[in-house]
């Protein structure tokens, strides 16, 4: 009698689970379960339900590919009726990967905080490590030198922000961590004209105007293909010509009868004005 | 008649009160949504203009919305345009697992307490820390299997869309990560 009482109570005893406080992302796990005789478990994770049919009292091995996904995984066993629970949190693993963004793909020189450089940091399961990390940014300009700096991440993102430099060219930045590096290329380009100059000469009829070379103020060229506005105001009204920069200067020519005055513009710069007295 | 000097530093005063009050403000999301308060007082490099704290608050809370009713329903298809990326394979892999195992996920939403931490200078990518309020229940058929009642804390990426913020990964992460 005695014997048969016992023999129920622990058939009836629930399932009593433990499991490890926190494992690595896509490493196995092995799960303590007591009891006797067999229940069901459930595992269900952030990407994952694992239903299957357990002996109580053995261990259940969790396989590394159905704990790939960070985060709070819920393990329960029911018996019947009765179930019980656990939970455990599946951290992310070693840094594997760089998520880099470096903005804008072209800036004027000179610029400051003009160039943003974010990182975010992932393992090879592409969970984000929020862990401290240092990223390190290697900085290539375009006359040969470098220079490096490290920033910690925060939550995963290591981020700055850095002025551009006087030359235009290619700036490569390289972020790092441990063995994962990833490489961007941004252009740096002339900022807006600076000293904008043009002289007139008559072409029979017709006047032409040409600029100085177009530099910026660290006399980096403008690009070819920059527009540059001719605007020539007469008795008849205006008219404006827009011209691309070819070979560092813009060139428009105009049929000027009378009085006239020609102004030179590229983009917000406004260049000399030239007044001419008419047809010769 | 006040001294012009009084009333200069009287509107100054008020010009003060209303941009502390729009930039410290936190946003209520619409009435049938989960409730989503977001506060963006430490957020860096770039700072959250009223209009996309707004729109960040809507279309995180409907993406909950979501998340809840498709875990609930076991339809991926209810996921809807607020998930993309691994955040929304991962749950689609999920609902398929649940739907296999005659398993579903009720989800009471009692609101989330957001952090936004940062905001890339370029504005293409914020993430927030959700303090989400959750009662849980899993169901195998019908029967509960467990039931929770806890706070859960997520780290959250979100991108923006052509007209919409979209979450792009989701991940929980333990009560004293940060």
């Amino acid at each position: 009698m005695l014997l048969t009482v016992m023999a129920s109570y622990v058939w009836a005893q629930d399932p009593v689970l433990k499991a490890p406080g926190a494992v690595s992302a896509g490493q196995s796990v092995k799960l303590a379960v007591q009891g006797h005789g067999s229940a069901t478990f459930y595992l269900v994770g952030p990407d994952r339900v694992l239903k299957r049919k357990i002996s109580l009292g053995e261990e259940i091995e969790i396989a590394a590919e159905d704990l790939k996904t960070a985060g709070k995984y819920e393990a329960i066993a029911c018996n019947g009726g009765n179930c019980s629970n656990t939970q455990f949190n599946v951290l992310p693993s070693q840094p594997a990967q760089l998520i880099f963004f470096l903005h804008p793909s072209r800036v004027p020189v000179s610029s400051g905080n003009a160039v943003n450089a974010t990182a975010l940091v992932l393992d090879r399961e592409k969970n984000v490590v929020w862990s401290s990390a240092n990223v390190n940014f290697k900085i290539d300009l375009p006359d040969g030198s470098s220079s490096t700096r490290a920033v910690p991440t925060t939550r995963g993102i290591a981020s700055f922000a850095m002025d551009s430099r006087s030359r235009q060219g290619k700036v490569q930045v390289t972020a790092s961590l441990d063995d994962v590096s990833e490489p961007r290329v941004i252009q740096q380009v002339a900022a807006e004209a600076c000293g904008l100059r043009m002289t007139a000469a008559p072409t029979g009829r017709f006047m032409t105007f040409q600029t100085d070379p177009i530099r910026d103020c660290g006399g980096n060229p403008l690009p070819d293909g920059t527009i540059v506005s001719f605007t020539k105001t007469d008795s008849t009204g205006r008219s404006t010509v827009d011209s691309p920069i070819k070979k560092d200067r813009a060139v428009a020519r105009f049929e000027v009868t009378g009085p006239a005055k020609v102004s030179v513009a590229c983009g917000v710069v406004v260049g000399n004005e030239l007044s001419l007295g008419g047809a010769r | 008649m006040r001294p012009p000097t009084r009333t200069l530093w009287c509107l100054a005063i008020a010009f003060v009160i209303v941009i502390a009050a729009s930039l410290a403000s936190s946003v209520r999301a619409d009435v049938n949504l989960p409730r989503v308060v977001i506060i963006a007082e430490g957020i860096g490099p770039r700072q959250i203009e009223q209009r996309t704290g707004e729109t960040v608050t809507h279309d995180y809370a409907q993406a909950w919305h979501d998340i809840a009713e498709s875990l609930n329903s076991n339809r991926a298809d209810l996921l809807g345009e607020y998930l993309t990326g691994d955040c929304k394979r991962q749950l689609s892999q999920r609902i398929s697992d649940q739907k296999r195992t005659r398993l579903r996920t009720e989800y009471v939403d009692n609101g989330h307490d957001v952090k936004a931490v940062f905001y890339s200078l370029d504005g293409g990518m914020m993430q927030l820390e959700d303090h989400a309020k959750l009662e849980t229940k899993l169901f195998d058929g019908q029967q509960v299997i467990y039931t929770g009642n806890s706070t859960h804390i997520y780290l959250v990426l979100m991108t923006p869309g052509a007209d919409r913020w979209l979450i792009r990964s989701l991940q929980e992460v333990p009560e004293k990560a940060f």
